[in-house]
């Protein structure tokens, strides 16, 4: 973490002065904010508006963040915490459970790997990749899948474990 | 089950894990258990067209932070001036009057008026008068919060020189005593002495702009979307109503609130870039009213309504 600790503090230095740097911070913070509030949203459409929030008000922040050894990171699962509360209020949640917590160094850690996961997917054969998406994302039966991909049954099913034996084993040698 | 191949029983696990359904027993299936356990996983796998999405939203929004960030607005001007169009120069007189306002610069426009800038404080207004013959645009009053340092002294001063109350000095729960004028043009001043440590709060100049608004978020995503505007502050009511919000604009404070009948106005906006902002301005829902065009005064200055009906002059100086 230390390592890349002065990169990172220069990256947001910079953004502070030049917005458009913002966006590498983006890119590097938006798989593990995702990861961070999905587990926690319930539902995907909610846990996308959450995770545009927290990057719309962190833009809008971010000249408010002040280095004083609170990591970035901190920061940013800080706003998504708060986003989180905001949205289960909204949702009528009752107003005595908990807020949520930003993440100790063992979620740190599992959001870590799933950042990891998504960027394995990412590069996963187009085939196997639109399996996983429409299965996962999409929520698409294996027979509407094998319509849209003008495959058979059979053969979606054995791209789709084909993928997951890959992620599988790539998450192996990661984690 | 033993007998089902790893292929079926892997897609069962997956369709029980997408329906949310429980999915435990696939623990007990030790062949199928470890890649299970990443298809749990994937249920949280972000859609790419909506990461993507996202960022070129951001990407809008850095962009036009970086045009509206004007670097040469002219001395003593900030981002946003507000420009007041009346019939004749009485208006120009209430100012110096009441507000101690110093004239900087007139110019005459045949056919179009009079074109005059005054300094109160640490701001400027512009102000267009339209002359005997009506010039080219209409009478449009608008609100402003005015940091004085006694409002009780300016207030009276407004009454003398031919104001009318809209409400007595007083302590405000906000932190601020302030007294309501409105001029014999129809404009609102909201007089006030901050209840802080100095009469002007330190995030304001003597005068900002007061946009009422029926729908206060509405307005601030257009704001945002059409020049950068960055939200500073929120007062939200339980049903959701706004009576009190500030946004900034390039290094210019603007105050709104609702829900009271809008009092479109009309704004001078120095940007960086004027092309860009009048591009970005009609995509987040302005209507244009002039496209960018130099002008002999050498700005190049584009012209557009926005959705509650005031009017900006997006300029970039020269």
């Amino acid at each position: 973490m230390t390592a890349s600790t002065d990169d990172e503090r220069s990256l947001i230095e910079a953004a502070q002065a030049d917005p458009a740097r913002f966006l590498e911070l983006y890119d590097r913070y938006v798989d593990r904010v995702y990861a961070y509030v999905s587990r926690r949203a319930g539902s995907r459409v909610a846990a996308e508006d959450i995770t545009s929030a927290v990057f719309e008000q962190a833009l809008t922040k971010l000249s408010t963040f002040e280095w004083r050894g609170v990591p970035f990171a901190a920061w940013i699962f800080r706003i998504a915490a708060n986003a989180l509360t905001d949205h289960w209020r909204r949702e009528g949640r009752d107003a005595h459970d908990p807020p949520p917590d930003v993440p100790d160094e063992r979620e740190y850690r599992d959001l870590e790997q799933r950042v990891s996961l998504f960027q394995l997917v990412d590069r996963l054969p187009d085939t196997q990749r639109q399996v996983i998406q429409m299965r996962f994302v999409d929520g698409c039966s294996i027979r509407d899948v094998a319509v849209a991909l003008g495959r058979s049954e059979g053969a979606v099913k054995q791209l789709q474990l084909r993928a997951l034996e890959s992620l599988r084993k790539s998450m192996g040698h990661h984690g | 089950m033993a007998d089902e191949p790893l292929i079926d029983r892997l897609d069962r696990i997956i369709d029980a894990l997408v329906a949310r359904e429980d999915a435990t027993a696939a623990l007990g299936d030790a062949e199928a258990a470890p890649l299970a356990r990443v298809a749990a996983e994937l249920r949280h796998y972000p859609r790419r067209d909506f990461t993507m999405r996202l960022r070129a939203q951001l990407e809008g929004r850095t962009k036009m932070a970086t045009a509206v960030a004007a670097r040469n607005i002219r001395a003593g001007f900030t981002s946003v001036t507000p420009y007041v169009w009346v019939p004749d120069r009485g208006f120009a007189d209430f100012l110096v009057r009441v507000f101690d306002a110093v004239e900087t610069s007139v110019a005459e426009n045949p056919g179009h008026g009079t074109h005059r800038e005054l300094r109160i404080g640490s701001s400027m207004l512009m102000i267009g008068e339209t002359g005997e013959h009506g010039g080219s645009a209409s009478p449009r009053p608008v609100a402003f919060h005015v940091f004085v340092e006694d409002a009780d002294a300016v207030f009276a001063k407004a009454l003398n020189a031919g104001g009318t109350s809209l409400g007595e000095p007083a302590d405000r729960p906000y932190g601020e005593r302030s007294g309501f004028i409105r001029d014999s043009y129809g404009n609102h001043w909201y007089i006030a002495t901050s209840l802080g440590p100095s009469a002007v709060p330190k995030e304001l100049r003597t005068i900002t702009p007061f946009l009422h608004a029926q729908n206060v978020g509405e307005y601030i995503g257009f704001l945002q979307r059409a020049f950068g505007a960055v939200e500073e502050a929120r007062h939200e009511m339980p049903g959701g109503a706004v009576p009190y919000a500030r946004v900034r604009i390039g290094d210019a404070a603007l105050e709104m609130g609702g829900p009271v009948d809008p009092m479109p106005g009309a704004y001078f906006l120095y940007v960086d870039d004027a092309d860009a902002v009048y591009e970005q301005a009609l995509v987040a829902g302005a209507t244009s009213l002039s496209a960018p065009a130099d002008r002999p005064t050498g700005d190049r200055i584009a012209f557009v309504q926005d959705p509650l009906g005031n009017h900006w002059y997006i300029a970039r100086s020269i």
